[in-house]
């Protein structure tokens, strides 16, 4: 298949069908998520957004890729990822020595429910269909690690009785791979067309399993290839767990919890499969059960830098595989300073207005002599001295805010020193950019951060910047994308993207409202002449008290805050907003809500961490009703 | 040539009316003698609710009258649920239309499981639960212009499969199946889907083979009917098939001869460069003819068979991304593909409800019919 003109549009693992181009694309950096001294002994559970890199995660361990991968080592494209997987002891020398299997819920499990019937029955038929399928795609991956051909080796497989005391339902054991394999097939088959018939329920009572046995059946001890272990160490990946109804997944986390396995048991899901109530505790209920749960999002939120790097070498792997353009490296692609002659005059023109500002501001107020003297004679490009004036502004602004109820001492210029810091820089780079449109949005640290830590939204936003480095390129001309053009098409993407959400998302329509609320509040904040909140206010806090009381439904405060539970677990759920529970604050503990930072780009508001205003039940189910309302004294700042 | 490529098709000869000539059809059908209409219809907000049932009850004849109006119950939180008043009216309507000359019977179709599951496609075809229910009538009607495609999709399998599988004593071979469309382009835009589900599904009839694990192995052939506006759901659609094939359907010719090409403008990039459809892989079919669609896609899925015999074939999922009057012959071709022990799949996209444009265009509904199954299938 030809390679593609903008690889980054290759969403999901999905999308890339060549386990060449999939591990020529994956990010090594990506498996730091695995580092833990438990890895192959406990059950993990990997949750995040669409798009957080699971099923690519997945894929990386199964049979084809490993073997694709092993005869690759010595590429400069493998040859990390290769010593990375060898440290996880997933590859040796001669070759993998894991059997991974994934098989995904995006199945017709969900469906047993609506089958007539008790409970129990539709329980074994899940059973059922589960352990056909694990039978069946162990049969094909043990095949496929081995390099035999499926379905015509599976008489060289066999299958010994486990050492297990386990009601199983497979007519013999020890069997041949053939027998299983035939045994499987039927109980599929018969449950699948059960499923999709137009007629009479007519399947027979008989079908149907006790307990999830084939997690016991396969191990390295008695699933053998010409009688010899397969592997050393087994992997049952089950993807897109959050597809399966509630209570089938309770059903399969408590089996797994509670099963003897010959393997380890790897789940993936979206947010969404959590309930939300799991929602609003960030899935701690399961967590604190498993021990083994990996938020992809919240790693990397802890880990900006990290997300950053890691991004970037995906970003550099697509750019490479890109067919009409030889391009070694993403990043210079993307200009990130405003330091250049066409900027000169623009900025030369702000600081002309900032100074005058600046200097009627402090007039006839001789506290601001010495700052404005110092300021005076710093020296730098139009960008720094119009960022230096606009820091000094916000800094004027907050001292005649004070200076109410203080003396008008002169305020030296180590005063100035001391509250010149960085959050007070990156207010005035924004209040700069939002009064002389000057573009905000820009360079490849902006790009990692508005990713909010989701591979996918990455992907999305730098393709939109790479189409246009690739049609430059196709023309003739520098393929370097300017400030300017990043910011606008940044800005162009996020448009869109928000258009989507009432189609897109569950309660859109709601969801909306509740996030021009919070995105209305934070910019209202964020754009105050003293930036109190400095860089900016990018999200709302409700005490864990009211995040119970949500979570109960609890509508002690005299509103129905119903409403309110679902947005919130639809925002969460589609990674609109992001949680951090149990923040502690001025002696309370709070659940904070920051925005998704592409939706920073919506709201005109910097794409840092930590602004945020507490708010209470009663205003936030007055902004679904009726919207944000300014108010100058509603809410205190927290941080 | 293979012999599926040669196998006789149920609908080779077909009865298509539209606009002015349903209205003959009619006419010229209820005159012929007492007939005994079941008429089924979708009770919502959309405007062209009664149009189908107005149509023909207006035409008098003979014999009994009944219509079975299905309401959807798309929970309290619906967006569908800011036209009330348009259902109310139209339910008003159909009362005084229906009054003296028959009964209506209600059912709701519950279109969500308590967990937020969507479950509207397989209750769809409880609606209709045995032949029981069909045999007092000589002709089934069923009027799909305010009916979704998860729920006028498994109810017109259902019928079919009723009535083709009845056995010959039971008097229901003759039973004669007529669905109704009113085709209305600005109407259609003018109702948006919101909500829609973050994941495809299959229609309720039309998957169990697909997901089987035991033919995982077989490649894929997709068979997208391309509409406007349904970039999202065409790559949920497409997460969900993962095809090895995809082989788009366009409308063609079109009122519209631009059409086309504009449906290729719209979706250059998901079609080109992230799911990197062949050119060649293109198929067209006539944008008011569903037999037409139904004919092409028995084709391809015939031709792609054969091609891949010796990899032990293929399976093929189609989606309907255009009008209902197209989705028709999605429907059919899957069904008789079905029929015929093929693993196919019709894939969908559900939402959450539909909101309508408050300053609707002035509708130009044309009614479209459509005669699947009955006497002048007869051999």
């Amino acid at each position: 298949m030809r390679e593609p003109r903008n690889p980054f549009r290759l969403r999901s693992a999905e999308d890339i069908e060549s386990d060449a181009t999939f591990l020529r694309l994956f990010g090594p950096g990506i498996l730091e998520l695995l580092v833990s001294d438990d890895l192959w002994e406990r059950p993990k559970i990997f949750r995040s957004a669409p798009g957080g890199g699971k099923t690519s995660l997945l894929r990386l361990f199964t049979p084809n890729v490993l073997h694709t991968l092993h005869a690759y080592r010595t590429t400069e494209e493998c040859r990390e990822l290769h010593q990375k997987m060898c440290d996880l002891q997933v590859l040796r020398d001669q070759g993998p020595v894991l059997l991974g299997v994934i098989l995904s819920a995006a199945r017709n499990y969900a469906s047993l429910t609506d089958l007539e019937g008790d409970p129990h029955r539709k329980r074994r038929l899940l059973f059922a269909l589960l352990n056909s399928r694990i039978i069946i795609a162990f049969l094909r991956a043990a095949l496929a690690l081995k390099g035999a051909t499926f379905p015509n080796d599976l008489t060289r497989l066999t299958i010994l009785s486990p050492s297990t005391q386990i009601p199983m339902p497979i007519p013999e054991l020890p069997c041949r791979g053939t027998e299983a394999y035939d045994w499987a097939r039927e109980v599929e088959a018969s449950v699948c067309k059960s499923l999709d018939s137009f007629g009479p329920d007519e399947l027979p009572s008989v079908v149907g399993h006790d307990s999830l046995f084939s997690l016991s059946l396969i191990s390295r001890e008695s699933f053998l290839f010409d009688q010899e272990a397969i592997a050393e160490r087994f992997l049952f990946m089950f993807d897109d767990v959050h597809l399966l109804t509630s209570l089938q997944r309770d059903i399969l986390l408590n089996t797994i919890v509670e099963a003897r396995r010959g393997m380890t048991v790897w789940i993936s899901e979206r947010f969404e499969a959590l309930s939300p109530d799991e929602l609003l505790t960030s899935g701690a209920i399961l967590g604190r059960d498993y021990g083994g749960v990996v938020s992809l999002e919240d790693y990397w939120r802890e880990r900006p830098k990290r997300f950053e790097s890691v991004v970037l070498n995906i970003a550099d792997r697509r750019a490479r595989a890109a067919a009409d353009i030889e391009i070694g490296a993403f990043d210079p692609s993307l200009e990130t300073s405003l330091d250049g002659m066409e900027w000169q005059d623009q900025f030369r023109s702000a600081l002309d207005a900032i100074k005058l500002r600046v200097l009627t501001l402090a007039q006839n107020h001789t506290q601001f002599t010495e700052w404005v003297a110092v300021t005076e004679a710093i020296q730098g490009t139009p960008r720094e001295r119009a960022n230096t004036w606009r820091a000094l502004e916000i800094l004027i602004q907050r001292e005649k805010r004070k200076s109410q109820t203080s003396f008008d001492f002169p305020l030296s210029s180590e005063d100035l020193e001391d509250k010149d810091n960085s959050a007070v820089n990156a207010a005035a780079e924004l209040f700069l950019a939002d009064e002389f449109g000057l573009p905000y949005y820009f360079g490849f640290s902006k790009l990692a951060s508005l990713a909010s830590s989701n591979i996918e939204q990455f992907l999305w936003l730098a393709g939109e910047n790479f189409e246009e480095v690739a049609s430059n390129a196709l023309l003739g001309r520098s393929p370097r994308l300017s400030p300017d053009r990043q910011d606008s098409i940044i800005r162009r993407a996020v448009k869109r993207a928000w258009e989507e959400i009432p189609r897109r998302v569950r309660k859109g329509r709601d969801v909306i409202y509740f996030l021009e609320a919070i995105g209305s509040l934070a910019k209202q904040e964020t754009y105050r002449p003293s930036a109190p909140y400095a860089a900016g206010v990018t999200g709302i806090a409700i005490s864990m008290a009211d995040r119970n009381r949500i979570l109960q439904a609890n509508n002690a405060t005299g509103v129905d805050l119903s409403t309110l539970r679902d947005v919130l677990a639809s925002a969460l759920a589609n990674n609109l907003l992001e949680p951090i529970l149990d923040y502690k604050c001025k002696g309370e503990r709070w659940m904070v809500l920051n925005l998704n930072r592409f939706l920073c780009v919506h709201f005109g508001l910097p794409l840092q961490r930590g602004g945020w205003r507490e708010q209470s039940l009663l205003t936030l189910c007055d902004w679904l009703a009726h919207g944000f309302k300014p108010n100058k004294k509603d809410g205190v700042l927290i941080s | 040539m293979s012999a599926e490529l040669e196998a006789p098709k149920y609908w080779e000869n077909y009865i298509l009316d539209i606009g002015e000539s349903v209205t003959q059809f009619w006419a010229q059908h209820l005159g012929t003698g007492p007939r005994d209409l079941l008429f089924i219809l979708g009770c919502g907000f959309d405007p062209r609710t009664i149009l189908g049932v107005e149509t023909l009850f207006g035409l008098g004849g003979q014999g009994k009258r009944e219509v079975l109006a299905i309401t959807l119950d798309e929970g309290a939180t619906s967006p569908s649920m800011t036209h009330l008043s348009a259902v109310e009216t139209n339910r008003e309507k159909l009362q005084k239309l229906v009054e003296g000359r028959g009964v209506i019977t209600a059912t709701s179709v519950q279109m969500q499981a308590e967990d937020g599951r969507r479950i509207g496609s397989r209750n769809a075809a409880g609606v209709i639960k045995d032949l029981l229910q069909l045999q007092p009538f000589s002709d089934v009607i069923l009027d799909i212009s305010a009916l979704p495609r998860a729920i006028y999709c498994p109810l017109i399998a259902k019928i079919l499969y009723l009535l083709k599988h009845a056995p010959p004593d039971s008097g229901c071979a003759r039973i004669n199946l007529h669905v109704l469309v009113s085709e209305d382009p600005a109407l259609d835009d003018a109702i948006k889907e919101e909500g829609i589900s973050d994941t495809a599904s299959y229609v309720y009839g039309f998957g169990g083979g697909l997901e089987m694990e035991s033919t995982t192995d077989l490649p894929k052939i997709w068979i997208p009917v391309l509409g406007e506006k349904q970039e999202e759901q065409l790559k949920r659609v497409y997460d969900l098939v993962s095809p090895n094939e995809i082989c788009p359907l366009l409308p063609s010719p079109s009122r519209n001869p631009r059409r086309g090409d504009d449906l290729i403008y719209e979706y250059r990039e998901l079609l080109f460069e992230r799911l990197r459809v062949e050119p060649s892989n293109f198929v067209y079919a006539a944008e008011r003819n569903p037999f037409e669609v139904y004919r092409h896609i028995k084709r391809t899925v015939a031709q792609f068979r054969d091609a891949l015999k010796p990899l032990g074939g293929c399976k093929a999922v189609i989606s309907a991304h255009s009008s209902k009057l197209l989705s028709l012959g999605v429907l059919l071709a899957a069904y008789e593909l079905k029929e015929a022990n093929g693993d196919v799949g019709i894939a969908h996209v559900e939402s959450q409800g539909y909101t309508m444009n408050p300053t609707l265009p002035e509708t130009k509904s044309e009614l479209c019919g459509l005669w699947l199954c009955g006497e002048c299938y007869e051999p």
